[in-house]
């Protein structure tokens, strides 16, 4: 679990940061950038435009720093929105069907983390592996749809051939499912 | 929509996975729901626990090195106040020392008469104190209004340079109903760089802002918050999201003075689709 110091610290920061502190800005990102850098690979599935995420989003972060509100949600919760956002946008910009019908052969088998290299994140990992796993197949399908392949509710229905009604349902459950489960097994995932 | 049916769809705006039309709604009703806006603030914390999911990746050294040239390249077109710091560096006025054991040598005339000249002399020290905060406070202004004009010679050097480098395009935004006199010019590098010219705004109201919009068929990105100045004349410096990139249409609408990440707000210019 990640430990309360470790989580004020990374508040202060990125108050730094908006202060125009760039040694902050480079602890920050020794912190975030293999957790950030595989989500990034996974969504756009290609290292390099991954790297080029990564450097817009840490120059958001340079940028924009002083929008972080911690009263609105942990450091982790914020730099991961940012870059998933940046990542998505870039995803259906490309809109690659290469890599449409590369995903539908990879959604048979999602991956979970192999053994993390960031020690302070391994439990957290462990947590959110176990409560994945967890889920009926039909919720985490929809869940890892939508977050890695950005797709819409409607896209996954057209995707599963399944009514929209059921899409949307299997969603909100499995988020519910995924928020409960994590929720009981620890206090830092900040709900 | 009641608001227990916008409840049930934040768990999918938290996954960006709403369609356009319900991610809209929401939106709208999330400018005033504070219940569903701290809600959606966990659903977005659970939504992050996701990227956990992706295997971790390290990136290429040159990375972290890209990121830090650039932000270098740009504190050095910024020209953080190190003018301004010389300017309004230590200014302390020597102070005279009082003559000492005065009255020992010269009996209680001298006294006397030392009182007097120490009373003269805390006469001058406060007079020197008084002069020297006055100047103090002059340098402080003088400082800040050179920070300022350098701040504003730095923006028309960057509008100068990015006006003139080869690859940089122009956007002219037209007024709407809300500001029949406005008009604004958007011009935005190859890098994304974008710079705002806006005349003509009124005024915003207190809390307010004006914020900038990159539009995208029908995918509307937050720009920056910025407030026009008392002639209406406005300037606004933004990184375009790479998406915007290649076929922009930009808007400008009032918002909450802290920006939104939606519009909610009615559309004040609006260039052509």
């Amino acid at each position: 679990m990640q430990p309360e110091q470790a989580q004020t610290t990374d508040v202060e920061l990125l108050h730094a940061v908006a202060h125009g502190d760039e040694h902050a800005l480079a602890h920050i990102y020794d912190r975030y950038r293999v957790v950030l850098f595989g989500l990034l690979v996974r969504i756009l599935n290609s290292r390099e435009e991954a790297e080029d995420v990564l450097q817009e989003v840490f120059l958001q972060v340079w940028r924009r720093a002083a929008d972080f509100d911690e009263k609105r949600g942990r450091p982790f919760t914020w730099l991961v929105t940012l870059a998933r956002s940046r990542a998505i946008d870039r995803l259906r910009a490309l809109a690659s069907r290469e890599r449409l019908a590369q995903a539908g052969a990879r959604e048979e088998s999602e991956q979970i983390s192999d053994a993390a290299s960031d020690a302070i994140r391994a439990e957290q990992r462990d947590l959110v592996t176990n409560a994945l796993a967890q889920l009926p197949d039909e919720q985490k399908r929809a869940l890892m749809l939508a977050y890695f392949d950005g797709l819409t509710q409607s896209e996954i229905a057209t995707r599963l051939g399944a009514p929209l009604g059921t899409v949307k349902t299997r969603m909100r459950a499995g988020m519910t499912k995924l928020r409960e489960l994590l929720a009981n097994k620890s206090e830092n995932f900040g709900f | 929509m009641v608001h227990e049916e916008y409840k049930e769809m934040l768990s999918a705006h938290a996954l960006a996975a709403l369609d356009h039309e319900a991610e809209q709604a929401l939106n709208q009703h999330l400018s005033h729901c504070a219940t569903c806006r701290e809600e959606l603030d966990q659903w977005n914390a659970a939504a992050a626990t996701l990227a956990l999911a992706a295997s971790t990746a390290e990136p290429s050294p040159k990375v972290g090195e890209r990121i830090l040239d650039q932000i270098r390249a740009e504190a050095q077109n910024a020209q953080p106040d190190s003018a301004a710091k010389v300017v309004a560096g230590p200014h302390v006025l020597p102070f005279k020392q009082p003559p000492r054991n005065v009255w020992q040598s010269i009996g209680s005339l001298g006294a006397i008469a030392a009182a007097v000249i120490f009373a003269a002399l805390l006469v001058s020290l406060i007079i020197l104190w008084k002069q020297n905060r006055e100047a103090h406070a002059e340098l402080t202004k003088l400082s800040n209004e050179t920070k300022s004009l350098q701040e504003d010679l730095a923006r028309k050097d960057r509008a100068f340079q990015m006006l003139t480098a080869p690859g940089t395009r122009m956007a002219e935004l037209s007024a709407t109903n809300m500001a029949p006199g406005a008009s604004a010019k958007l011009a935005f590098d190859k890098n994304g760089h974008a710079m705002l010219m806006a005349k003509g705004l009124p005024a915003a109201p207190s809390g307010k802002a004006y914020q900038l919009w990159y539009i995208v068929g029908n995918k509307q990105m937050p720009g920056k918050v910025f407030t026009p100045d008392s002639t209406g004349n406005g300037v606004l410096e933004d990184q375009m999201p790479a998406v915007a990139m290649n076929s922009p249409v930009f808007a400008i609408t009032l918002e909450p003075a802290g920006g939104m990440p939606s519009p909610t707000g009615a559309t004040y210019l609006h260039s052509a689709s």
